[in-house]
Order: C-alpha cells, then structure tokens, then sequence
C-alpha cells in the first residue's frame, strides 16, 4: 500500500484541499462531553477535533439518512417516482472516522449493498469518502475484543498518528488520486515514523480495559438463553427511549410511513430510523406483537448485536461504546456483557 | 372482421356526469382551553388549501355561524371538561360527529388545569382561583381529558399541535387512511436532531423519554429540557418508574418528580402504580 506523512502543521491545507471532493464532514466539539460530525465549510476547518472519543450520530447516517423520501405517489395514475436526490447530491466526505465505525460501514454494507442492495444507499456510499483516523481508547471501549480495532479496508485515506503528524495509508483509487492532486502537503515517511506507529499500538492495546475476543458471546447468548438476572435487572432500568440504537453504528432497523398531500391523491413514502426499543418495532398486521414486553426488547437489541450476525465475520457490535455512553439511563452494556461472559 | 358500431339514438344518451365527490365536513369545536390549539390550526400555512378540501361546518374561533349541533364528519376537540356545560356540548359534538379526534394537552391529558389532580382536592382549588365567590357561568367540575366521557378516535398531541401533524391527520383522512399514533418518545428526534442531552450531561429533569415524539424535540432544541407536553407515550410504554430512578439518582425529590410528571400526566392510569414502584407506598 502507498504511504505519505501529513506534518501537523499541514492538516488545515489537507482539510481545505478535501472540500474540493464534495460535501466535507468532521468530528468537532457540540458540549462539554460531545462531539458530532458537522459540515464543515472553509471557516470552519479549525474547529475540527482531531482526537475525540465518539460522535453523537453515527456515521450510517450521511448513506443512510434517519428520514429519507422513498419514492412519491400518485394513487389515481397508480404511479410511483424515484427520489432523484441520492444520485444527484455532492459526495460526501467524512473526514475523521475511526476504525470501529469503519467496520460499522462494511456492517451496513453487507446488509445494504450485498444482502438487500438498496440504491439510494449505494449511490451515496459508492461516491462517499472515508477518510480514517487513529485513536485512543477509553473505558467504554471495546472495539479490541470486537475484532474492530484495525481496519485494512472500508477507507479511501486513513491517517495514523506519529509523533509530529500523521502517516496516511491509501486505501483505494479515490485516495490515490486525492493524494497525487495534493502531492506538496507531504514528506517521506521515516523509519521513526514506522517505530512511532508501533508504539501507538502497543500503547493502545494496554489501554484497553478489557482483552482477548468476544465471538464466543454468540454460543453463550444462543445456546444458553438464560440470563434472566441481566435481562430482568437491567430492563427494568430502561426508558425504551432507543437512543441506544440511533447512535449505534451498525443499527439497521428502519420504519415506512406515507405522508399523503391534501390533494387526496398524491404523496409521500417515507422511512424513518425505527428502533427494536420501541413498542411498534415488534408489532405486525393483526396486533400480534414479537417483543410485548420492555425485557424482551431490550435483550432483542443483545442478541442482535453479539448473536443474530450474518454476511460478516465480525460481531454487528464493534464495541464503539455509545450505547453506554449516551443512555440516559446510565445501563453499562460493555459490564452486562461481562457478566453475560461469565467475566472477562 | 369488420367492428359493428352500435349507434344510440340521441334522446337515449346517458349523460355521464363527473363523479362529484362529497366534501368530507369538519368542525372545530373548543371546551376549557386556551383557544391556542384552534388558533395554531387555524394559522397553518396551508390552511387555503385545507379550505378548499373539506367544508368547514363549525370553527368557533374563525365563525359565528358555528354550532355543535350540526352534524359533521370529524370533529376536532380542544379543551378539557372543566364544568358541565363542557360536558354537555361534548356530548353533543360526540353524538353529531362520525370521528373525533381529540386534540391538544387540555382534551387529551386534561391539560395544566389537571396538574394538582390527586393532590389538592378540587374544593381547595376552586378556593385558591376563586376564593368564596360562585361561578355563574356554569357549574365548574374537575378537569378532566375528554376520554374520560366519551370515546375518542384519534389524538392529535400537543401544546398546541405541531402544524405537520396538523396537515398529516387531515391529509391522511382526505386520502381515505387514518393518522398513525405515534408511540416512542420525544428522545428518538432530538438524537435525530443532533442535541445533546440535557439529561445526562446538565442533569436536567428533562421528561423526553417518557414523553410522545412528534415535535422534532422543540424544546430541547433550544436547550430547555422536554416537560411533557405531548404527553406520556401511548401503549403503557411511558416508563414513569425508570425516569424517576435517574432523577432520584441526580438529586430530585419525590415531591418534585411526582409535580413534574403530574403537569401533562397527571391523569395517566400508571403514573402512580409506576411511582410507588420507586417510592414506595401508594401514594397520592
Ligand atoms: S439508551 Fe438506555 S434507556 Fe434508552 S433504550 Fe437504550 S438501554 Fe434503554
Ligand atoms: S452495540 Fe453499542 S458498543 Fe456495540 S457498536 Fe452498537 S453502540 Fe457501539
Ligand atoms: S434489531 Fe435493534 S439492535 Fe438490531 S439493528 Fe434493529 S434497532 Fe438495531
Ligand atoms: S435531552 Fe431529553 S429528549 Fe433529548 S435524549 Fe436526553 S432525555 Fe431524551
Ligand atoms: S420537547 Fe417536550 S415540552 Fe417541548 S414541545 Fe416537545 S413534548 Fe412539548
């Protein structure tokens, strides 16, 4: 693979350069606690945070928006017209990702492109950028035992930390090409530079709180269905309010609703973000419901991550850490898996 | 093969007419309210449009010509029942009406009016706004929703309303379907929005989670935590219990999560049997 070193002082010119690709997107600060990937405009190149710890939203949601129009409806023609504007929006550009989120992309993509190729998500992925960034854990991550730590794909650019800038890895024909127009932004990578990468990642591995691999959570979790202590304890905690999914980064439930104008005969379909934590995700026509109770939506949303995972080879759970950082209810999902583990 | 052409004499053409579809008839009607859930309907920017689609039969606010004694199609219903003469021409809109929907906090939880039920009786309350003077008008009673008297067929949350929802529910009625409810909370758009949470990083009491989405987070969009205006989620999934352990965990006391939950909720089957759950007891 191709390298280049971005010096510190040159990553304003890099983002600047990176407008030229399309709609650019990066992580900056929204509180005292968070950070959200926002649209960045030339002004706004200094605002972005080069080492935060995880963005509100996540980044499905510029390929696969909470709203999104499906197609508009005219019931007396028994016509339905495409929603042009997936094909004809600017490329994205997400500038800042981290490993775990990448492999959340391949997530979505395998259920989005390979299993059911959805066009709309297609059209804004294929002509998206992703440009990768390393990091550092904190406790509520968990991507090591996920298998997500590292990416060796899903980026057009990923940027790993040394000690006076970065090294950028060029992943694909777009990152190849988004480097040669900008070719004077960068040096030689040197042998410090490599000996610098090295020890980034021996001390990122000891920060992890936790070691290992949890693959196995899938026997545990399917072929011993008994965690009625967690499920009971844990739900009971719980407000149904899904902000644990919307913020997941491999969450790919959605809802359809029509909108119908006044006219009586023309329309909207429209899907929106559902969530296995409300009431209606389980409900189906004759009101037969799949998950009644609140303790059996919570453990679906266990299982779905660390159990019912198909067409990649990791878990759909990539141990970002969101689902416990941003619950208002405070419910530790990194220390129930623990303890669904029967330990570390 | 030569078509034959039947050729019907002139006096015998049926003239076929183009269909002319009954306007569907609606009525705005208020009980014991602030009259703001019929201005926000009457101020929707499409309301010429909604003008042109049904007949408006009554509006009080917009016409004098209004009455609850024509029939229409749907009736739209603000207001709580506050005293009997609201009792009684809700019975009336009811039984001149083939839908009703209920609209705004006041029909549908009872309003702020109902904020003290279950903890000052109503004869204190009555002395607190009145002191020891009679009402004329009509005998004043408990506030309470609507639902309580009569049967009511769709709810349109809010105080007042969102104008989208408006135009959804007369739209969806116009196409020959129903307005969905919506039954998950306020939390789901203000993440949609991008806010962060006031509850978790400024420990605000902030009611989102057990409260009905549809105001796209109004109000934590302007950094205010969510009060409940919307009132509690439908479908016994507005979980009182849970919200009230964060808030005692963050310092609230009973006293204050109970009055916070009561201001929209106050008459929701569960709110107490969810509190004593925390508290304890059976506390009214
Ligand atoms: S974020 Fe927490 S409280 Fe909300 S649904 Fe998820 S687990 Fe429950
Ligand atoms: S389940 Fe939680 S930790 Fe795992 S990917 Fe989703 S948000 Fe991150
Ligand atoms: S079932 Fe639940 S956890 Fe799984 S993708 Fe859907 S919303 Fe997310
Ligand atoms: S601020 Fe309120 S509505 Fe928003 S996520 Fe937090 S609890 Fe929910
Ligand atoms: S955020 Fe809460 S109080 Fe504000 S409009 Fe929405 S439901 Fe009402």
């Amino acid at each position: 693979m191709r390298y280049v070193k971005l010096k510190k002082e040159k990553i304003r010119e890099f983002l600047l350069a990176l407008q030229d690709y399309g709609e650019l997107y990066a992580p900056i600060k929204v509180s005292e606690k968070y950070f959200d990937f926002r649209r960045i405009t030339n002004e706004q190149v200094d605002e972005v945070v080069l080492d935060y710890n995880r963005t509100l939203r996540p980044p499905r949601r510029f390929f696969f928006p909470e709203k999104e129009v499906l197609f508009t409806f005219n019931s007396k023609k028994v016509e339905m017209y495409e929603n042009k504007e997936a094909f004809t929006s600017e490329p994205v550009v997400l500038f800042g990702v981290h490993a775990c989120d990448i492999v959340g992309l391949r997530i979505m993509d395998s259920r989005f492109i390979d299993d059911q190729p959805d066009p709309y998500y297609r059209a804004r992925r294929e002509k998206g950028i992703i440009i990768g960034i390393s990091c550092l854990p904190d406790e509520y991550c968990f991507c090591n035992v996920r298998r997500a730590e590292f990416v060796d794909s899903g980026f057009d650019l990923f940027l790993s930390e040394v000690e006076d800038g970065y090294v950028i890895r060029v992943g694909s024909v777009k990152g190849h090409k988004i480097i040669d127009a900008t070719e004077h932004l960068y040096v030689k990578v040197t042998k410090k530079d490599s000996d610098d990468l090295t020890a980034f990642d021996v001390k990122k591995s000891k920060m992890f709180t936790v070691s290992g691999n949890w693959d196995s959570l899938r026997y545990t979790l399917e072929l011993n269905d008994e965690h009625p202590v967690i499920w009971m304890r844990e739900s009971e905690k719980c407000l149904g309010c899904g902000n644990c999914t919307i913020t997941c980064p491999t969450c790919r439930c959605y809802d359809v609703k029509d909108y119908p104008n006044l006219d009586g005969e023309t329309g909207v379909r429209v899907r929106i973000w559902d969530s296995c934590q409300f009431r209606e995700h389980g409900l189906v026509a004759g009101g037969h419901n799949f998950r009644p109770t609140k303790e059996s939506r919570f453990k679906n949303r266990y299982m779905c991550k660390n159990a019912y995972c198909k067409e990649v080879t990791t878990a759909y759970c990539v141990g970002c850490g969101r689902c416990t950082y941003f619950c208002p209810a405070g419910i530790n999902y990194k220390q129930n898996l623990i303890e669904i583990r029967g330990g570390i | 093969m030569s078509m034959k052409t039947t050729i019907i004499p002139e006096d015998q053409k049926i003239e076929i007419k183009e269909e002319t579809k009954r306007k569907p008839t609606i009525g705005v009607y208020a009980l014991t309210s602030c009259y703001g859930c019929q201005l926000k309907i009457a101020t929707v920017s499409k309301i010429l449009e909604i003008a042109e689609s049904v007949d408006i039969e009554s509006f009080y606010m917009l016409s004098s010509d209004s009455s609850i004694h024509k029939k229409v199609d749907i009736a739209f219903v603000e207001g709580s029942v506050s005293t009997k003469k609201d009792l009684e021409e809700l019975l009336e809109i009811r039984k001149n009406s083939k839908t009703l929907v209920g609209v705004g906090a006041c029909a549908l939880q009872g309003g702020v009016q109902s904020w003290s039920n279950g903890i000052k009786s109503y004869d204190e309350l009555f002395e607190n706004v009145y002191g020891k003077n009679k009402i004329e008008i009509s005998e004043a009673i408990e506030a309470k929703p609507i639902e309580e008297y009569v049967e009511v067929d769709f709810r349109l949350p809010g105080c007042p309303p969102e104008e989208e929802e408006i135009i959804y529910f007369i739209s969806t009625f116009l196409f020959g379907s129903w307005p969905e409810e919506k039954d998950y909370p306020v939390c789901q758009e203000c993440r949609f929005a991008g806010n962060i949470c006031l509850l978790i990083e400024k420990n605000e009491p902030c009611l989102g989670s057990i409260t009905t989405a549809g105001c796209n987070a109004r109000c934590i969009s302007y950094n205010v935590p969510c009060i409940g205006c919307r009132g509690p989620v439908p479908n016994d999934v507005a979980w009182f219990d849970s919200l009230a352990k964060v808030f005692v965990e963050k310092g609230f006391t009973e006293e204050y999560i109970r009055e916070r939950m009561k201001i929209f909720g106050s008459h929701h089957p569960k709110l107490e049997e969810l509190l004593a759950k925390v508290f304890g007891g059976e506390k009214k």
